[in-house]
């Protein structure tokens, strides 16, 4: 993947960089927002992650720029602020994802992926496949192999952004917002409680399991 | 020392004291000088009168019998000493033929012909006072008689001059004493003025150098120097509490970022001695990088907190259904009550409604859930209820079958990062219940802590109940 980085911090920008490209992906960097606009119409990114307050230009404008030339690369926002409002100001200017500085870099990583992967043309699907373990969208059910799995909505849910998300890591934060829409990180393990749950209905009965921990970073559903 | 005692002299009190004293001076003087002015002019114009009067009576005499009749008339007044006037009489040989006199004055007339000069007693033939000598003022004027005479007529003034000239003593005294009490005044009333100031000064300055003691002494009299005093005090009050505040925040930061960091440090430190075990290594990092994202945690619990006590995050309040967050969190937790061993359970009122924030709300009552699950022992029970209160509040409670906070713990327990003794073992930033009161203040509710249902008996302790009470929302209209 090709990934822009927009950020004035360089030392930010450069710890980011070394963990993209050790991750396989090609990373260029963009001082402030102006640099970051030219750059990103310049060449064709994957995913651009941009900070919010940069000098010259912020990150905020400089999407709402690129927006309006209908330019749709998806966006993640860095930012230090962390509150709803932010949040939802830095969405409606046109970002995809929006992460609150300080973040762990499996964390930033992870959601590029999940970002870079959106741009595929989404085609609307109505079965999701991974291995033996399948997904209908339309009659909310789900098979593995030649038997149906009962899931409660919520865990049906989680499985279904596993699923879309297959191959990739998945981050307890990313689950919590993306599946729970929790802006906030509960005390106890919560999610690996409900993975778990999951973990027992869909892999526990079967001799290859589908879901697995990545330490340090959170979860991958991988056939 | 020598700056201080000198101060005074600049400021606008003295100043202002200072301009009055010389305006009020320079008007006595103005006045008194008018009245001088005015007094000795008349006294010379009397003088003058009377010596034209006597050169009236002195021509009529020449009239009558030329020259030998005006020496007659002056031999005859001039005779004892006992003359009002002072009279010469020369002849055109310069010759003294009668008089009082001794020569004529040596000064230059003025524009109405008139001498003023000195004289000395005693007078020229037998004057009044004899043996006395003094330098006496006199005013007259000389006639050119015909034929070459000449005759000074003149009166002595010597009394009224020095009255007028004690006068002008005397004004010229008064107004410098008026001017000299009035910088008096103005030194005294600087004087105070800048002792006050300086307290108020000096009290800033030690401040300022870092002592937050020290106030402004009041003296209640309710002047402007006073009112300024009290906005000071209460400025140094605030100030105060202000960084009391930040340097226990700050403490209680240093204190809890140091136990994982510590922890964080020594497990690398572990890693880097573990000689070629790799999977030890590895699991030295992964507990690191587990207690980084602790550190993360507290960092932006402690940035949403100060944001949320500071006003500035403008939650997005709007009308929503407290079941709908109640239901949600239930099954979120449910799971992990099973795990630890708790009996989990809840009990939702529907159709009720409030207004909030719904990320904010589910916050604050994760908070109270998550920390029943962590105080409360094996074999516990939590249990959720939202309801409507008998005085039409929605109260969310979370009660639990753990040890319980004591009751003179409760109002301590919501400060920041205050851990209760049997707590600081178990994860947790000490920030939760400051977050809980937090958001709920944002909400114009309560924060109720209270003694649970639990039984003091098989190592469960009272239990607690905590409660998040929030004003209904209003009907729509």
């Amino acid at each position: 993947m090709r990934i822009l980085i927009v950020e004035d911090d360089r030392e930010a920008a450069s710890y980011i960089r070394k963990g993209l490209r050790e991750s396989g992906h090609v990373a260029d960097h963009a001082a402030d927002g102006e640099e970051g606009l030219e750059m990103a119409r310049a060449a064709d990114y994957d995913v651009l992650v941009v900070d919010r307050m940069m000098p010259r230009m912020d990150g905020l404008t400089m999407v709402n720029s690129l927006r309006k030339d209908e330019d749709r690369t998806p966006v993640l926002i860095l930012s230090a602020l962390g509150e709803v409002d932010d949040r939802v100001e830095g969405l409606k200017a046109g970002g995809d994802d929006y992460l609150v500085k300080p973040y762990a870099f499996a964390e930033l990583l992870a959601r590029v992926e999940a970002l870079a992967r959106r741009r595929d043309p989404e085609t609307v699907r109505t079965k999701l496949v991974v291995g033996d373990l399948e997904m209908d969208l339309l009659a909310r059910t789900v098979m593995r192999g030649e038997e149906e799995i009962l899931l409660q909505p919520r865990e049906f849910r989680l499985l279904e952004f596993l699923m879309k998300h297959s191959g990739q890591v998945v981050t307890r934060t990313m689950l919590l917002e993306k599946v729970w829409d929790y802006h906030f990180d509960p005390q106890t393990n919560v999610i690996d409680v409900h993975i778990s749950r999951l973990r027992s209905k869909i892999d526990k009965p079967y001799p290859r399991a589908l879901l697995h921990t990545v330490r340090g970073a959170g979860y991958r559903l991988q056939a | 020392m020598a700056r201080r005692s000198t101060a005074f002299l600049r400021t606008t009190a003295f100043r202002q004291t200072l301009l009055s004293a010389a305006l009020f001076a320079l008007s006595s003087f103005v006045t008194l000088g008018f009245v001088y002015a005015a007094s000795a002019g008349m006294m010379l114009r009397r003088a003058d009168a009377a010596i034209n009067e006597e050169v009236e009576v002195l021509d009529q005499r020449f009239q009558a019998g030329g020259i030998a009749t005006v020496n007659r008339y002056i031999l005859q007044r001039t005779v004892g000493g006992g003359a009002d006037y002072l009279y010469l009489l020369i002849n055109p040989n310069g010759r003294t033929m009668s008089g009082n006199l001794t020569g004529l004055p040596n000064v230059q007339p003025d524009a109405e012909g008139r001498l003023q000069f000195t004289y000395r007693r005693p007078l020229a033939s037998g004057g009044v006072g004899e043996g006395e000598k003094d330098d006496r003022t006199a005013r007259g004027q000389i006639i050119n008689l015909p034929s070459g005479y000449y005759l000074f007529v003149g009166l002595d003034v010597h009394e009224e001059t020095r009255l007028v000239s004690r006068m002008l003593n005397t004004i010229l005294a008064a107004s410098a004493l008026a001017l000299a009490l009035g910088v008096a005044a103005g030194i005294f009333v600087s004087r105070r003025f800048v002792r006050r100031l300086d307290r108020i000064n000096n009290v800033a300055r030690r401040v300022r150098a870092g002592d937050l003691q020290p106030r402004a002494p009041r003296t209640y009299s309710g002047d402007e120097l006073d009112e300024l005093s009290e906005n000071f005090n209460n400025m140094l009050d605030r100030v105060e509490a202000l960084m009391l505040r930040m340097r226990h925040t700050g403490d209680s930061i240093a204190h809890d970022l140091r136990t994982p960091l510590t922890r964080m440090r020594n497990r690398l430190d572990e890693a880097l001695r573990e000689d070629g075990d790799l999977e030890a290594r590895e699991q030295a990092l992964e507990r690191a990088v587990a207690d980084t994202d602790e550190l993360l945690g507290i960092f932006n619990a402690i940035l949403s907190l100060s944001r949320l006590e500071a006003g500035e995050s403008r939650a997005s309040i709007v009308r929503l259904d407290p079941a709908d967050i109640a239901g949600d969190l239930a099954e979120l937790y449910e799971p992990v009550c099973e795990d630890e061993g708790l009996a989990f359970d809840s009990e939702i009122q529907s159709g009720l409604c409030m207004l909030g924030d719904r990320g904010l709300v589910s916050q604050a009552l994760a908070n109270i859930l998550d920390n029943a699950v962590k105080y409360t022992p094996e074999g516990g029970a939590v249990t959720l209820r939202l309801r409507e209160t008998g005085d039409g509040m929605i109260e969310f409670s979370v009660t639990d079958t753990g040890p319980g906070v004591p009751d003179a713990d409760r109002d301590r327990v919501v400060q920041r990062f205050v851990r209760l003794d049997n707590s600081r073992t178990l994860p947790g930033s000490g920030l939760g219940l400051s977050l809980v009161q937090a958001i709920t203040d944002v909400h114009n509710g309560r924060f109720e802590l209270a003694e649970g249902p639990g039984v003091v008996a098989d190592g469960h302790g009272p239990g607690l109940r905590a409660a998040l009470v929030f004003p209904k929302a209003p009907a729509e209209t």
